[in-house]
């Protein structure tokens, strides 16, 4: 060990018996390498040290592209990780993080244009869009599958192409309400942690007195991959609407118990939300929630971890952090009529066939889902990506925490987009558009929530049809 | 030999006559002028000609990004656009979004050229940093703005909270006429710099001979600007009026910045619109809703530039 840093952390290890994950956290902040982070865990006795790969003899240079992090410390680590492969093979390789709702253009113009970088993050259905331009990676995506115990059926359903592996999942964020438990005490909910809201009436009535107290709901319903549509399509099936019949053609939107609800909804949005959400995007409520100006964010597990971040002085945000960690606890999704929902689909990692570095990208997936990175990669964000196997979803990063428990959990009861009918092309494009977020924004803005839903009908019919 | 030399050299008349017909043909306006423009016929071909009819091309198929396989559609995308809602709302905020914000970058354009023309302290000075609004490239400007209007951090929504002028931050990008006003308000802040130089070039080329005259057959000041100066600068002013109307029907980068046509598709213009369609693979479409700004950018031109004409 001759990087000080590494003799450091290990010190710090030893003397305050740090865990695994506060290892891995610390040693992303000091900005110490996979390959080296392999080695601290070793010592420490956490870990094995990481593997090599086969080493390429012409240079060669590589780009990945992937959505910006919301835990920092998972996007330091893929790049050290991506880093330490390119150094060991010869290569020189660089990583490109952008904005969630700016992926998928980029994506497209990569695709279209036959150049691009030579590994892409894949979020949901996405490979039915541009599966003739990835590289069909059947064997690896069968063997980490198994490595990990088996995918998820949501994991299947939503990343691979009808069963056909043009990339290899990693898992998802997920979605759970994180609320204030000083703010619901106020509010008379006794110990919050146990008594949310069962129900999304419930959840309004609850609102409408937070707001009252000048801390509302904070819901994001802009044009954004994340937070939206996690809020838009679960409340949606819990009133019967869904895209489109089991029959993948028919619109099923437009049914009389959603009506009536998307209806209630625009007036609880005006008893019980923050009514800028209209404008905000996957990062706008995080602001919200951790300035104070909230009291509950359906939201991944990110503003949790900021705050923990903020309390030990690691902050990265550009803002002040207002909300103590040990006050924010998280719930499930409440229930409607028709029962309890959530979205999901499995974010996946694609070689892609224009580059001429194709071969070279699958071999760095190889090397990235190898027990040795794919799970401290996980662990060093804290279990904020759920697991995409059963393999490693007892893991502390998910059973340590009982506040984070509703996130592995929203799996039980998630559907694809394009419910009830298959994840597919169609449901892709429907997701693209926000179909069913812009219903819901639409109906807030004009009151009528029967003509957003009638719109909302045609647009279905003019894509499934 | 000597033979051998007569015949391969013209005669001495017949020369003549070849160097006087070249010097003729280059004497021509016509030749030297199409000489001239062939190397930015041929870029112009090149880099607008051939993406504008593959444009066109493409928004007749319905080509899927990603997709090898694509077939004639005609114009059937066009008729979708027709029967499409967040299109007729597209069409209608980018003819709001022009008609309002190029009014305003005229007329206050004209007030500060004319402020700008006064010779005064520092008046370079001024001058430069008008630009400033304008070179600063507008991704990064549109930040900027965006921090302004943001919904939680907003600084103008801290200062009147803080005021006691209101209780919640405004709901800037949030609701669809106050997020077509914050992207007016940014528009014609970039927008500005460029009526107010383009105009002051023109106010320095009036003759003051003309205002003297003119001042001593006791016009006022008010009517030595609209008899001396506006006729003066009134080609610039269509001009520019006309550039302007081009970048505001084809922005892109302050409305996506600001609200990604957001929210609820309600801000879109005829660029973000059809960015996003293209970011859900159908090229066909987003071409169509890339080209349906043509007719009117024509119409716009066509009554500019016989206003010019007749001037004439």
């Amino acid at each position: 060990m001759t990087d000080p840093r590494t003799n450091q952390l290990i010190d710090e290890a030893m003397k305050m018996r740090l865990s695994r994950r506060s290892v891995m956290r610390r040693a992303s902040a000091l900005g110490i390498s996979a390959g080296a982070l392999g080695g601290v865990l070793a010592a420490t006795g956490h870990a094995k040290a990481t593997p090599n790969a086969a080493v390429y003899i012409q240079e060669r240079t590589m780009n990945t592209l992937a959505a910006t992090y919301f835990v920092p410390e998972g996007q330091t680590f893929f790049t050290q990780v991506a880093e330490d492969w390119a150094s060991q093979n010869n290569v020189t390789i660089t990583t490109d993080y952008i904005g969630w709702p700016d992926l998928q253009p980029r994506i497209a113009a990569a695709v279209e244009g036959g150049s691009g970088p030579d590994i892409i993050e894949m979020w949901d259905i996405w490979p039915y869009l541009y599966q003739e331009k990835m590289v069909p990676v059947q064997d690896l995506a069968e063997k980490v599958g198994e490595q990990y115990g088996g995918y998820y059926d949501w994991v299947t359903s939503t990343a691979s192409v009808d069963g056909q592996w043009y990339s290899v999942p990693h898992g998802s964020s997920s979605s759970a309400f994180a609320f204030r438990i000083s703010l619901l005490e106020e509010a008379g909910i006794e110990d919050p942690k146990n008594n949310f809201p069962k129900t999304w009436e419930e959840l309004f009535t609850l609102g409408k007195t937070l707001k009252e107290m000048g801390k509302p709901i904070g819901q994001a319903l802009g044009q954004s991959l994340g937070d939206p549509p996690s809020f838009a399509y679960p409340y949606m099936w819990a009133y019967g609407g869904m895209e489109v019949e089991e029959d993948g053609t028919t619109p099923a939107i437009n049914k009389p118990e959603f009506v009536e609800a998307l209806q209630a909804f625009t007036q609880s949005w005006k008893d019980a939300f923050d009514e800028t959400g209209l404008s905000w995007d996957d990062g706008a409520n995080n602001r919200a929630f951790l300035s104070d100006q909230i009291s509950m964010t359906l939201n991944g597990s990110s503003v949790y971890l900021a705050a923990v971040a903020a309390k030990e002085g690691e902050s990265t945000l550009d803002y002040e952090v207002q909300v103590e960690p040990d006050d924010i606890w998280h719930a499930g999704y409440p229930e409607g009529p028709a029962g309890r929902y959530n979205v999901l689909g499995s974010r996946s990692y694609a070689a892609m066939n224009y580059s001429p570095n194709a071969d070279a990208a699958v071999e760095f997936l190889d090397y990235f889902f190898s027990p040795e990175i794919f799970l401290p990669w996980l662990e060093v964000q804290g279990g904020y990506i759920i697991p995409m196997a059963p393999g490693y979803a007892e893991d502390e990063m998910y059973t340590g925490n009982p506040s984070l428990a509703p996130y592995p959990e929203v799996s039980d009861y998630s559907r694809n987009r394009g419910y009830a009918g298959p994840a597919n092309q169609k449901a892709a494009e429907s997701s693209a558009r926000y179909v069913v977020v812009n219903t819901f924004a639409q109906a807030i803005q004009s009151g009528d929530a029967a003509g957003a839903i009638a719109q909302a009908e045609a647009q279905l019919r003019r894509i499934y049809g | 030999m000597s033979v051998i030399t007569a015949e391969a050299e013209p005669e001495p008349g017949r020369k003549a006559v070849v160097r006087r017909a070249k010097v003729r043909f280059w004497d021509r306006e016509a030749p030297l002028a199409y000489l001239f423009m062939i190397p930015g016929l041929l870029i112009l071909l090149l880099f607008m000609g051939y993406p504008f009819f593959l444009g066109i091309y493409l928004s007749l198929t319905d080509k899927m990004v990603g997709f090898a396989d694509f077939s004639w559609v005609g114009l059937e995308n066009y008729q979708l656009l027709l029967e499409d809602p967040v299109f007729h709302r597209t069409v209608a905020n980018t003819l709001i979004y022009s008609v309002v914000t190029v009014p305003f970058k005229l007329v206050l354009g004209l007030g500060l050229a004319l402020v700008l023309n006064q010779t005064f302290r520092f008046s370079r000075f001024v001058r430069a940093g008008l630009l400033l609004p304008w070179i600063v490239p507008t991704a990064i400007s549109s930040l900027a703005w965006l921090m302004l209007f943001d919904s939680v951090l907003s600084p103008i929504s801290w200062v009147l909270r803080e005021w006691g002028l209101i209780q919640n931050n405004i709901n800037f990008l949030g609701d669809r006429w106050n997020a077509i006003g914050a992207v007016c308000v940014a528009n014609i802040w970039r927008g500005l710099p460029f009526f107010a130089i383009s105009i002051l070039a023109g106010l320095q080329a009036v003759s003051p001979e003309l205002h003297e005259a003119a001042a001593l057959d006791g016009a006022s000041a008010w009517q030595r600007f609209l008899s001396v100066t506006l006729p003066t600068i009134r080609n610039i002013l269509l001009i520019t009026t006309l550039f302007s109307i081009i970048f505001t029907f084809s922005d892109f980068q302050l409305i996506y910045v600001l609200t990604k046509g957001g929210p609820a598709s309600s801000t879109h213009v005829f660029g973000t619109y059809a960015y996003q369609t293209m970011g859900f693979s159908a090229l066909g479409q987003a071409a169509a809703i890339a080209l349906s700004m043509l007719p009117f950018l024509a119409l716009f031109a066509g009554i500019l530039l016989r206003e010019i004409r007749k001037e004439d």
